[in-house]
């Protein structure tokens, strides 16, 4: 059995359950009408399909926590509905359904390491590194002379993912990416 | 605490008081320490020794107009255990001001000109408040929780233009007349930030041992502990003239005035 949460311990990142669904804490408000009693406003994030719920709870009231475990597993390989990942601790196999982590397999390198979250038992999403090192398999070449600050133009990672990136940075480079906001951090000397 | 919020707040404390005086309002000074607190169905006081911090000045500065002083006002201190948040801290400062001969329209006039002054004081434009009806936010035959619940997760999210709303359920009247079935109160939105609430006070003792009865009672069935009534308030409430009073939260003026998120950066934490 699952323990529960007051909405007083409410905190960004705590894991809930509502609806037989896990929800991540985004925001958490304390409100206090004039002649009222207290409530908490919120804003949850559902793990599996990313969207945002507002609900508010009456002070007091009383919230299951999500059972959600993470393990951290290498990527190997996809087949036609599966990405497999392996737990390194014990060599054990693991396929994740290619449709809940689309969003996020764009960004799976060879061999990265990411963190499965298993909700009640059931893998439901992967967690990124925050930076990942991929090779630009295609972009335009850079045109001489264009120094306007701030300019970017479309490229192509190997691992599938695309991002904007600056103009003097060329095909067959390396570059560091921020898998959070999907941005261009730097080159990398390979 | 940041410093430049620190200096805003200086200047709408000065800009306050110059107001003020300007109005003719004289500042007066009530105990921090009462014997008993204010009956507030929904306010737990911070206890000092056999003691209470006050949650409010408002009884003690209702004894002052009683007293003879027809315009007083005071900025202070005021403490309420369980309450933290951005918006809500338990040691927090307030204004209050009392205005003898006024109703409610007179006061939200002062309301609306000592907010133009603390913007001038800051250097932002001045709010233009638009004056609207409960009754147009919000049913009012909803149950009490169901009331509060419609309000802070429909209603209050959307008032983002400055407004003053007034008119309440009779249920909620607190301190306040209630005519025709609806309490002579006001509330100040600003910023999204409920600022100031506002009675046309009521002034018939009977009437107001009633309503603390009520609220202890409802207090009681909460599990809180019910207060003492405040009989020296009540004493002097037949010598207190016709009268309109407003409680606003300094720290959240200034927070609606500069923009700032956390009440914790306008204070000294």
């Amino acid at each position: 059995m699952a323990g529960k949460y007051d909405t007083s311990e409410f905190r960004n990142g705590l894991k809930v359950e509502i609806d037989g669904q896990p929800f991540v804490v985004v925001y958490f408000q304390f409100v206090k009408p004039g002649k009222g009693t207290a409530f908490t406003r919120t804003k949850l994030k559902n793990m599996i399909t990313g969207s945002v719920i507002d609900p508010t709870f009456r002070t007091g009231e009383k919230v299951d926590a999500a059972e959600v475990d993470e393990i951290e597993m290498q990527y190997l390989y996809a087949d036609g509905d599966n990405h497999w990942f392996m737990n390194l601790e014990n060599g054990e196999q693991l396929p994740v359904n290619s449709k809940a982590i689309e969003e996020e397999s764009k960004y799976f390198i060879d061999g990265v390491m990411v963190k499965i979250l298993f909700f009640k038992g059931k893998a439901i999403n992967v967690e990124l590194p925050n930076f990942i090192e991929d090779v630009i398999e295609y972009t335009e070449p850079s045109v001489r002379g264009n120094t306007a600050t701030g300019a970017t133009k479309s490229a192509k990672l190997a691992c599938g993912a695309s991002v904007q990136v600056p103009l003097f940075v060329e095909q067959g480079e390396t570059i560091r990416v921020d898998t959070r906001t999907a941005e261009y951090v730097a080159r990398v000397k390979k | 605490m940041e410093p430049a919020l620190l200096r805003a707040r200086a200047r709408c404390l000065s800009a306050l008081r110059r107001w003020f005086d300007a109005q003719g309002y004289l500042e007066v000074h009530t105990p921090t320490i009462v014997p008993t607190p204010a009956m507030e169905e929904h306010l737990e006081p911070v206890c000092a020794g056999d003691a209470f911090l006050h949650t409010s000045p408002e009884l003690a500065m209702k004894r002052v107009l009683a007293a003879g002083l027809h315009r007083i006002y005071q900025i202070c201190p005021c403490f309420r255990a369980e309450e933290q948040g951005v918006h809500h801290r338990r040691e927090f400062t307030m204004l209050e001001w009392y205005r003898a001969g006024a109703g409610t329209p007179e006061l939200m006039d002062d309301t609306e000109a000592l907010i133009a002054a603390c913007a001038e004081a800051v250097g932002v434009p001045a709010p233009r408040f638009e004056r609207v009806p409960v009754s147009e936010l919000i049913d009012p035959g909803l149950d009490p929780d169901a009331w509060f619940f419609r309000w802070v997760d429909e209603v209050e999210p959307r008032l983002h233009a400055p407004t003053i709303v007034f008119g309440y359920p009779p249920w909620q009247a607190a301190l306040a007349t209630v005519r025709d079935g609806v309490a002579d109160r006001f509330e100040v939105y600003l910023g999204g930030l409920e600022l100031a609430n506002a009675f046309a006070e009521e002034p018939d003792p009977d009437v107001i041992r009633a309503r603390f009865a009520a609220s202890a009672a409802a207090r009681t069935a909460m599990g809180r502990r019910p207060h003492a009534v405040d009989e020296r308030f009540l004493a002097a409430l037949p010598a207190m003239p016709r009268c309109a009073g407003i409680a606003m939260g300094v720290d959240r003026l200034v927070m609606a005035l500069t923009g700032a998120k956390d009440i914790a950066a306008v204070v000294v934490p």
